[in-house]
């Protein structure tokens, strides 16, 4: 069956997309809240992003062919729908300008500081408006074609590091500290979230899904949790705690420190460039889905024509939510990992509970359909 | 920016003026969603130095 996205294509967008986050926001919050335990905060992660996934799977089960908001129009109707998909709006335009500022920002600390921002969002802005005229498959295909080459890189980074790790900045760890690397794992499970992107296409992958598609779901949880603690492990090792926790972008002084068997130096461009390639596909992908939610909010068939204001409101909003890269930590911290959690985890855990109640009379439904 | 930004929206008004007209909706929202764009850029160009909502939100804290 010729499907428009797969759960395989979706398994490497949510790595992909979350791959920015984990490398610029992820150390240097659990530093701050964790301290020296803050790296197996990832691990703790587990218990909410493994739940969160079958919920996806659950949903996707028990709805075929239905999107996140056909699934919510079957429980709670229309009206709270529609209420509830104007929240996820709101949240969408938040995160998207998030991602815009954070990537502006990324390019000034290293490899630009003397342009200015609005340049770079531009630049932004031209290059995602090219992304959504060729269509989602082209956005869903580049993260596909890219994730492995850089998964790649990764996996040789880490083995080059591996002489550079401090056991002194890991160990000795303190059971004192569990629950602040408890409570620290939120930052882990705020990005772990992203796998919610499932729901929102989820009447593009066609009726009849198979095991083996399912379980492309799983695998990208646990890769996201593999590499999750990989980058929070190396971080801590090599830079320590203290630093981590007052860098704007920790991994990329630590991978400044690494090199290729004193052959390849200046690993820290690439890692500018991988992050600057997954907000690219993370803007778009969130650009989709703020469409798909205007689609839905406003039974529009077509939305390419609101490209542009969205395009000006976002730009804006950008000078709107913080202007120094301080500000932006902060909000990250309080206002955004909050949301994500709320939208993330909160509504698709009561829609799963309500499927789980209900699950007998929309049974009954769906036989009178067909 | 702003009158990039302007520009480009009346291009596309011009542009989609099928798909806009086709039903008054679509008109309606492209027309909010840039009048909503364009205020903002205005304010922004008025007083650039506008607490940011980072801002607001830590002094609330505090």
């Amino acid at each position: 069956m010729n499907r428009e996205v797969t759960l395989r294509q979706i398994t490497f967008m949510y790595l992909f997309i979350s791959i920015s986050t984990l490398l610029r926001q992820v150390p240097q919050a659990l530093a701050m809240e964790a301290g020296r335990s803050g790296y197996l905060s990832p691990i703790i992660s587990i218990v909410a992003t493994v739940p969160l996934t079958a919920i996806v799977i659950f949903l996707i089960k028990s709805f075929p062919g239905l999107n996140f908001y056909e699934i919510m129009v079957q429980l709670i109707g229309t009206f709270l729908s529609k209420i509830i998909i104007l929240f996820y709006l709101l949240w969408l335009l938040l995160v998207t300008t998030a991602k815009v500022t954070a990537y502006s920002l990324t390019l000034e600390f290293t490899l630009m500081p003397r342009t200015r921002s609005d340049f770079f969002m531009t630049v932004m802005i031209v290059l995602v408006f090219y992304a959504l005229l060729r269509g989602i498959k082209t956005i869903f295909r580049f993260s596909e074609l890219t994730l492995g080459t850089i998964l790649i890189l990764f996996a040789i980074l880490f083995v080059c590091a591996v002489s550079r790790l401090r056991t002194d900045y890991l160990l000795p760890i303190s059971t004192v500290n569990l629950s602040r690397t408890i409570m620290a794992s939120k930052h882990v499970v705020a990005v772990g979230g992203n796998i919610i992107i499932a729901l929102f296409f989820a009447d593009k992958f066609g009726i009849a899904i198979t095991k083996s598609q399912f379980h492309k779901l799983w695998f990208g949880s646990l890769i996201f949790t593999g590499l999750a603690f990989v980058i929070t492990f190396f971080t801590f090792g090599i830079s320590g705690t203290s630093l981590t926790a007052n860098l704007p972008f920790p991994f990329y002084i630590t991978v400044k420190s690494i090199s290729f068997f004193n052959i390849f130096e200046r690993f820290e461009v690439l890692i500018t460039l991988i992050c600057i390639l997954s907000d690219y596909i993370a803007i778009a992908i969130f650009a989709v889905l703020l469409f798909r939610c205007l689609g839905w909010l406003f039974h529009l068939d077509q939305c390419e024509y609101l490209c542009i204001p969205m395009a000006v409101i976002i730009f804006y909003l950008t000078y709107y939510i913080s202007s120094t890269q301080f500000e932006f930590n902060f909000l990250y911290r309080v206002l955004i990992v909050n949301l994500n959690l709320i939208f993330e985890y909160a509504i698709p855990f009561f829609i799963a509970f309500l499927c789980l109640i209900m699950r007998k009379k929309i049974k009954s439904n769906i036989n009178k359909q067909y | 920016m702003i009158y990039v930004f302007g520009f480009t929206i009346i291009y596309t008004l011009i542009r989609q003026k099928d798909k806009l007209l086709r039903s008054k909706k679509n008109l309606i929202i492209y027309l909010l969603l840039s009048m909503i764009g364009i205020a903002m850029g205005i304010v922004y160009l008025i007083n650039p130095y506008l607490p940011s909502i980072s801002q607001v939100i830590e002094q609330y804290m505090e």
